[in-house]
């Protein structure tokens, strides 16, 4: 009897789940996608006092192009990081482009030393859905406490993207 | 448990089964129902919807003169929001050549707004032999293509207006060939 129920409930989950996704449609591509800024969701972190940390969680089925990753900070400015070399992807009008997926961890070298301070780290980025939308280069924000202390500050998470609200 | 038991369980179930199926079976009907009513009103056509702020508008070309989009009022418009650096919306370009060829003397216009630079859509037109009005609206054009639906701001991003001046479509990611075709089927006039 347990499993006649399990299947009934099955057959209830699969068939709700037809109906709603019959009823999605074509605007179902807006409804199932993601806000850039919740598909790459960018965080960063001191690492120590002359070391930042930036990483993006890249939700499944979303990528960045690792060439129009920019990483800048202020008052106190940073070397150009070295970016992971990140996944070939053939692009018929730019070649082969590299990519990340999943997550991606950058270190940013500060031009000097600033225990106890605050600086604002911009991140550029842009990225697109293995279904086949784009989202636009994301310019973004975060202001990063530089411990005073020899150990990592805590990660502080990027708010909102400018597209969206 | 011994095996006659679960016979006689057996022997005993198909009546509550059949009752469960018919149940389970009822439910799911209702649920696709209830599904296929709120495809129906999502899909509706649109065609009461205002196409009037797509017609309205006036933007530069990659030679910087200023096309209003109302020149092409009375045709079936398709209006494609795109860019260079959005590799989904190259892809589908090539074909909308095509078929601009094709149904272009029938009455249909393609119009591209371009969320890019003019060297950058110039380059990339004589690639495709743009065979249609590419409009610069740079990333502004990111905020007009939201006012017109574009919720997540994502590209490539397609309406497509009727001869009468009414949205007929809208499409966020690639548009099919056998959409674009069904479509211009219908809001084209009949040979």
């Amino acid at each position: 009897m347990a499993r006649l129920a399990d299947a009934c409930s099955l057959a209830l989950a699969c068939s709700l789940a037809a109906g709603i996704a019959v009823a999605q449609g074509i605007p179902g591509l807006q409804k199932s996608l993601l806000p850039a800024d919740q598909a790459f969701r960018l965080s960063a972190r001191a690492l120590d006092a002359h070391t930042l940390e930036a990483r993006f969680d890249i939700a499944d089925g979303y990528y960045l192009y690792r060439d129009k990753m920019r990483f800048r900070t202020d008052p106190i400015s940073a070397h150009d990081p070295a970016l992971p070399a990140g996944e070939r992807k053939h692009d018929a009008f730019f070649g082969d482009v590299a990519t990340y997926r999943r997550e991606v961890v950058v270190r940013i070298p500060l031009a000097q030393a600033a225990p106890g301070t605050t600086l604002t780290l911009h991140a550029d980025s842009q990225g697109c859905a293995d279904v086949g939308v784009c989202y636009p280069p994301n310019p973004q924000q975060l202001t990063v406490a530089i411990p005073a202390s020899k150990y990592p500050g805590p990660f502080v998470e990027a708010a909102g993207s400018k597209w969206f609200k | 448990m011994s095996e006659d038991a679960l016979d006689a369980s057996r022997a005993e179930a198909p009546p509550r089964r059949s009752r469960r199926a018919w149940l389970a079976g009822g439910i799911a009907l209702a649920a696709l129902a209830l599904g296929a009513g709120t495809a129906w009103y999502h899909s509706r056509p649109t065609a009461t919807t205002d196409g009037a702020a797509i017609l309205g508008l006036v933007l530069p070309d990659a030679d910087g003169r200023q096309q209003a989009m109302a020149q092409w009022r009375g045709k079936v418009l398709v209006v494609n929001f795109w860019a260079t650096w959005c590799a989904p919306c190259r892809e589908e370009m090539p074909e909308f050549v095509a078929v601009q060829a094709r149904d272009g003397p029938k009455g249909v216009q393609f119009v591209g707004i371009a969320v890019d630079d003019p060297d950058k859509v110039r380059t990339f037109a004589q690639e495709v032999k743009l065979n249609y009005p590419a409009l610069i609206g740079g990333y502004g054009a990111i905020e007009l293509s939201k006012t017109l639906g574009n919720e997540l701001a994502a590209l490539p991003f397609t309406i497509v207006v009727d001869r009468q001046g009414r949205v007929a479509h809208t499409q966020l990611g690639p548009l099919k060939r056998a959409t674009l075709d069904g479509l211009l089927a219908r809001l084209l006039p009949q040979a």
